[in-house]
């Protein structure tokens, strides 16, 4: 009976004196990771918005150059050239893809697509991450949806080339810009109208 | 040969823990796509197994029999949990890339195989060193299988490029199958090597 309660006594304790310890490094590293996430963020609107920048001063340059308004609930980034910037998120083939999607002044046609996180094959679908592939989305055109072809047939200006070997990651990926593209974008023009 | 040196050549060599018991292959295979993620994650196991020793061997009397493997649970989770917040807070880019690895290091069986094997045994310095051993056979082998996998798969070291431009990457090796081959040879090579038999 005795070496029971000391069993007990024994778990408890060290699980006490280690939860303790956790509960101090979360305390300790919670406002850095936020505030990294937060730099994460800021500086993929800035590369959205193709505002240069210098690593560590994202902050400030985000400050200076970017405006951040509100309409009907969502968030969006102004640049000083008026081009605006919202973030995205969607299903990829395996998991979450986020980003910034920029569109240039006059809501007609993409300025820039960066990606903040996503889960894709390594190698295939991650490549979706390449600048030579969201390069592409650069001045195309969005009003009746970006439409995915074949690698190498992207001719029309509302026309991306999938990655080879990535085509489920690929078509995801334009579809989740579409979907995000005709979501936000009504609330952003009759924000900026006013 | 002192104990201390036994040791040591132990963990690094002998009873290496993936050549020999083939321990933490899971991990092994998934964060050596790239050297600098297998370097990252052989401080994390490293750190993770003398923290464990340090406290297991100090506490080996203390330790009731019955709930010795949950005590080695609670122990290295809590530090797994550590390296997870310092490498998020310090190193976002890293944890970005071997995130959910990071929390498997709780289940990687040579943390949890050196705990039963030698530090609830052994005094606070030589579970030290083995610990320390073991971290370093553990890494050297990720990070040798890394620098096989990011030149043929990604034609770069550490991000920097040494295959020549047009060079094909081979796509399987940046996958999963690439690391069973790769590992597979070295386990190969690291057995020979060592002359070890099969029983």
């Amino acid at each position: 009976m005795k070496d029971k309660i000391l069993m007990i006594v024994f778990v408890l304790v060290l699980g006490s004196i280690l939860t303790t310890a956790l509960v101090a490094v979360n305390f300790l590293t919670t406002p850095i990771i936020v505030r990294n996430e937060q730099t994460t963020t800021r500086s993929s609107i800035l590369r959205a918005l193709s505002i240069e920048f210098d690593a560590a001063q994202v902050e400030e340059t985000f400050a200076q150059n970017v405006e951040q308004r509100q309409a009907e609930g969502m968030t969006y980034y102004v640049a000083k050239d008026s081009s605006v910037a919202f973030p995205y998120s969607g299903s990829g083939l395996w998991g979450p893809i986020e980003g910034i999607i920029a569109v240039q002044p006059g809501f007609q046609r993409l300025k820039a697509v960066t990606i903040i996180r996503q889960e894709e094959t390594p190698g295939l679908g991650s490549r979706v991450t390449e600048s030579s592939y969201l390069r592409q989305f650069a001045g195309k055109r969005f009003a009746d949806g970006l439409k995915m072809v074949q690698p190498g047939r992207a001719d029309a200006d509302n026309e991306i080339d999938s990655i080879t070997g990535a085509t489920m990651t690929s078509d995801a990926f334009v579809t989740i810009l579409n979907r995000s593209l005709q979501q936000a974008m009504p609330s952003i023009r009759r924000g900026e109208s006013q | 040969m002192s104990q201390s040196l036994k040791t040591f050549i132990n963990g690094v060599w002998k009873d290496h823990p993936i050549f020999s018991m083939i321990l933490g292959i899971c991990s092994a295979l998934a964060v050596s796509n790239k050297v600098e993620n297998a370097i990252a994650m052989g401080a994390g196991v490293t750190f993770v197994l003398l923290a464990t020793g340090l406290l297991i061997a100090a506490l080996r009397s203390l330790i009731p029999t019955r709930v010795r493997m949950i005590t080695y649970m609670i122990v290295i989770a809590t530090f797994v949990i550590v390296v997870d917040r310092v490498l998020k807070a310090l190193f976002p880019e890293i944890s970005q890339a071997i995130g959910p690895y990071v929390g498997l290091i709780i289940t990687n069986c040579i943390i949890m195989g050196r705990a039963e094997a030698f530090y609830v045994q052994n005094r606070i310095g030589q579970s030290l060193i083995d610990a320390l051993a073991n971290g370093i056979g553990y890494t050297y082998t990720l990070v040798s299988v890394a620098v096989v996998r990011e030149v043929l798969g990604f034609g770069t070291i550490l991000g920097f490029r040494v295959m020549p431009e047009g060079f094909t990457e081979w796509v399987v090796m940046a996958m999963a199958p690439g690391a069973f081959f790769v590992l597979a040879i070295f386990i190969w090579i690291g057995r020979s090597l060592a002359g070890m038999q099969e029983e």
